[in-house]
């Protein structure tokens, strides 16, 4: 018996020796290796790469390390990158041309020249499959498409569309251009798995997990046949993999290990690992650590069409009943920059709108009644934000040029009184008890809906809003539900934290891409479902914003900038005017890298390239690394 | 005649009431959460501010929801419904689009039934052999220390138990990873594949196993002190019989029939998996699945896993009504 227990005792021994060796799938080294985490989960259609025809998951590697975009977006340097374009688009005078100039010497991961023929072939598959996920523009605009030679395309439009090519720039997701000696083979592009794929990026799949839960890359042989190759050299790591994790916990301790070279978390495990990990930095180096230069501008959504949000004062009166240094305290620990205007604070941004706005927005009334106006804008909402934060026992700068990088440009008075009088204009009362009445005389209940994950900004601004709310002495709560994102999208809500703008490109500036969810042609009744959500769910439009949307049409983004920033411009004060969603701060992410094995991150003091790993651009980023152990 | 009269009818309409009823409220229950799969979806593409235009996005949900089998009145897709419930065939997985929820289900149910299974039926034998003597002996000092470290035990959640032998094993003696399975799809039955499945799923049975194990304890301890008081259990004991044999044969024999119908039931939940489990370890399995399907408004999924789950819990339930009479000579007998 004793015998027999000793033996199993061995044998669990032995093969617990053997399990801790095996570390990565197919004996793969690990110095060799760059282990990210995957930030939209396990994967759910492992064997499908296919993202012509839906989603999958395209952040697993597939966007980032195969398939590369004729263009790309950098929100950190600011500029487009011509991947395999070799340059901007040309629009013919009336923006019903569009010529492609494409980059030479590229070949597909199986040895296929690239060639115009693939993006004829792509555009051309496009216009006539109704399955693929951008048939619906294609099909719309396209009338023609040819090559005029094996790297020139010229895609001729059914009507003018200064904006076409923003269709094929990548900004997390865009038409990508298809092996056409690929496709051409199958029967039903829809269906077709593209496993293992072809693409002209720098690495080819190496091996997945049939649950999903990681992806494994290899650097090509021939990676300098690849636009990255020839733009920035040898991506350095040789193999990528994309890891999945179900809880926070677990990626912690996989990055304390230093199983985990990349990787995104709430704030609170971010703090964890900067704590307990030697090796780990974040974007910043020091206090607030975050990235604050993220193209998503976070805060509250207002179903304009449902009562009383539909009234702009009532919308204003709300603004005015935040305290912005409770909120911000309340919402992410004053480590996000603060937003007056539906912007985020991106470099580009801040030198081309926050900058040139900002006297404005010192100068811009609001009409109390009875003549009575009221300058909002407060522009010492950093300084007191810097103020609270020292306060609570964090390292802030002095420099003001730092305070505003950390805390924003300002934000809006904390004015209650003032609140009170927009509120009393249209017939709204306050009780003996603090409460607000609505115009018919019944108390004022709001329910703010919002995303249930806690660590989301959603789910912290709806949080930080129902406090001030009721502060105000409106009865506010707060509802998080899975439902989120379709209450929003069918208009079944009245406040809610869905994103208050959809995201601009976040470069240049040309801001058509926040603002055209705005036209009055998409404005949707509610019961059915807005066909672009961030933004298009407030359900508002203005004469004043169509007009500029229609200006914007006509003018090209790429030779008429100065044009194209003031119709930007003008937009934006409409909107602040109209404030049909109220923006609050800034997208913040907080990544954490471990510097054991790779180090040379594109951190905030170095921001060579965007710093995530689940962008697109992640594959400019990697022949920037340096591993830390030659 | 009269067995099936009074036995065997009544339990087969008992049978396929639940099963008429539970897939009922499976297709509607989803269905009031406010939750659109086609939504879902779209949002889920936008949510990182991918670029699509508002026509295609338009065309983009037509074709979901024909895609989908969401076209039609409810009582349409109700009737679908149970075409496909005699079918087996559940349609394709909304959020894991094209993927059919049959191949989903062929690619977890084997992980889950490996873990889960062999954690069920090993809690259960260990915590049943262990609390059966505990409580033959429950006068016993080891027996008493047995009892309250198992208190202690009990009611500690599945995730921070889990968390806290991650933290263990898998960072302050790392012998296992914190990364969860690493197989990828060249699988092939060697010596490497099952020590990486072992490795993989070690922590997570060992969660399951002493969490499931110490419920089955104290159960069988309460159970066993009873039995032993029984006048036959006195009777064997004053007529000399050994008192190994009188342990097993007259006491954990009788104690364990209640335990058994548990046994089933419990296996029968093989379908919902472990969902805490499986996400501390990175597990792949049904828990998971459901999970997803559930938050994702991913009804074909959702019914998919649920109907699997009725058929198979009220299944065994009626397996065990029918098996019961052989087990127990005085069910036989009435």
């Amino acid at each position: 018996m004793r015998k027999g227990i000793l033996g199993i005792a061995v044998v669990l021994l032995v093969l617990l020796g053997g399990l801790a060796l095996a570390q990565l799938p197919g004996g793969v080294p690990r110095e060799e290796t760059l282990i990210v985490d995957q930030l939209t989960g396990r994967v759910g259609t492992p064997s499908n790469f296919n993202l012509w025809a839906g989603w999958r998951w395209q952040d697993r590697g597939l966007q980032q390390l195969v398939c590369e975009p004729l263009w790309t977006v950098d929100y950190a340097t600011g500029e487009i990158i011509p991947g395999l374009a070799a340059e901007m688009p040309i629009y013919s005078e009336d923006f019903t041309k569009m010529t492609i100039k494409l980059r030479q010497g590229v070949s597909w991961s199986d040895g296929v020249p690239f060639t115009a023929d693939d993006v004829v072939y792509t555009i051309d598959l496009h216009v006539k499959t109704p399955g693929l996920l951008y048939h619906g523009p294609m099909a719309e605009f396209v009338d023609k498409v040819y090559k005029t030679d094996d790297y020139t395309v010229v895609v001729e439009l059914k009507k003018p569309n200064s904006r076409f090519h923003s269709h094929f720039l990548d900004r997390w997701g865009c038409l990508r251009i298809m092996p056409k000696h690929v496709f051409e083979k199958v029967e039903d592009p829809v269906a077709f798995e593209f496993n293992p794929p072809v693409g002209c990026g720098p690495y080819v799949l190496k091996d997945y997990d049939p649950a999903g839960f990681w992806t494994l890359w290899e650097r090509r042989g021939d990676w300098e046949k690849t636009p990255t190759g020839m733009l920035y050299g040898e991506p350095k790591p040789k193999y990528v993999l994309f890891q999945a994790f179900e809880t926070e916990e677990a990626k912690i301790l996989a990055q304390l290990r230093h199983e985990l070279d990349m990787a995104q978390y709430a704030p609170e495990g971010l703090r964890v690992v900067l704590e307990k990990s030697n090796t780990a930095r974040a974007w910043r180096k020091d206090w607030p650590w975050v990235v604050n230069i993220d193209p998503c501008i976070t805060g509250i959504m207002f179903n304009n069409m449902v009562e009383p949000y539909n009234i702009k004062d009532v919308r204003w009166a709300l603004v005015l009943a935040i305290n912005m240094v409770e909120y911000m305290a309340t919402a992410f620990d004053f480590m996000a920059p603060v937003s007056p205007i539906h912007l985020p604070p991106v470099p580009a941004y801040v030198e081309a709108f926050f900058n040139p706005l900002e006297e404005w927005l010192k100068n811009f009334e609001l009409d109390l009644g009875n003549g009575e106006k009221f300058k909002p804008y407060d522009p010492e909402i950093p300084a007191k934000l810097a103020q609270a934060a020292k306060e609570r026992g964090y390292p802030v700068p002095e420099d003001p040029k730092a305070i505003r990088e950390i805390f924003g440009m300002g934000w809006w008075k904390y004015a209650p009184e003032v609140a009170e009088k927009l509120l009393k204009k249209h017939g709204f009362t306050k009780g003996a008890d603090g409460k607000w009445y609505l115009p018919n005389g019944s108390p004022w209940k709001m329910t703010i809906v919002t995303d249930t994950n806690p660590a989301h900004h959603h789910y912290r601004n709806a949080m930080a809003a129902a406090e001030q709310w009721r502060k105000f002495g409106i009865d506010a709560t707060v509802n998080a539900t899975e439902a989120f994102n379709s209450l929003h999208l069918m208009g079944e809500f009245e406040v809610g934290t869905m994103w208050p703008a959809a995201e601009p490109w976040g470069v240049g500036v040309d801001l058509s891409r926040t603002f055209d969810v705005w036209h009055s042609s998409l404005l949707t009744p509610i019961g059915q479902a807005v066909t672009l959500g961030p933004g298009g769910a407030a359900r508002w439009s203005d004469p004043r914003l169509d007009e500029l949307l229609k200006k914007m049409e006509t003018t090209n983004p790429f030779t008429e900038v100065e044009a194209t920033r003031l119709l930007g411009l003008e937009a934006l004060k409409v909107v602040v005017e109209e404030m049909p969603t109220i923006p609050t701060y800034g997208y913040c992410g907080a990544v954490a890298w471990d510097e054991y094995y790779w180090t040379n991150y594109p951190g905030a003091e170095n921001p060579y390239s965007q710093p995530y790993q689940h962008w697109p651009n992640f594959k400019y980023m990697l022949p920037f690394l340096k591993r830390v152990k030659e | 005649m009269r067995f099936f009269r009074d036995y065997l009818a009544p339990r087969l309409v008992q049978y396929v009431l639940v099963i008429f009823c539970g897939i009922t409220a499976v297709f509607f229950i989803p269905r009031l959460t406010g939750q659109d799969p086609v939504l879902e979806i779209i949002a889920q593409i936008q949510a990182q501010g991918a670029s699509l235009d508002p026509l295609a996005v338009r065309n983009l949900m037509e074709t979901l929801k024909e895609l989908y089998g969401l076209k039609g009145s409810l009582f349409e897709q109700y009737l679908t419904m149970w075409r496909r419930v005699f079918t087996l065939d559940f349609g394709p997985s909304f959020f894991q689009f094209p993927t059919p929820v049959a191949q989903l289900l062929r690619i977890y149910l084997p992980w889950t039934i490996g873990l889960f299974a062999t954690s069920t039926v090993l809690s259960w034998a260990l915590g049943n052999i262990i609390g059966g003597i505990a409580g033959y002996f429950s006068g016993k000092s080891w027996s008493k220390i047995l009892d309250a470290v198992i208190m202690v035990i009990r009611p500690i959640p599945h995730y921070i138990f889990g968390v806290v032998l991650l933290i263990l094993f898998a960072y302050v003696w790392p012998l296992f990873p914190a990364r969860g399975l690493s197989i990828g799809r060249g699988m092939a039955l060697n010596l490497e594949l099952v020590l990486a499945i072992l490795r993989g799923s070690f922590l997570p049975a060992l969660t399951l196993v002493i969490l499931g194990g110490v419920v089955w304890f104290q159960q069988m301890k309460l159970l066993v002190q009873n039995v032993k008081r029984e006048d036959f259990v006195e009777y064997a004991r004053v007529g000399g019989v050994k008192e190994r044999r009188v342990v097993f044969r007259y006491v954990l024999k009788n104690a364990m029939l209640p335990q058994v119908t548990q046994l089933a039931l419990a296996l029968g939940q093989v379908f919902s998996g472990v969902l805490i489990v499986e996400m501390v370890f990175s597990y792949p399995g049904m828990g998971l699945l459901l999970y997803r399907g559930v938050t994702r408004g991913d009804y074909n999924l959702v019914m998919g896993i649920t109907v699997l789950s009725i058929l198979t819990i009220a299944t065994a339930v009626l397996l065990l009504d029918l098996l019961y009479p052989l087990l127990d000579p005085r069910i036989r007998h009435r």
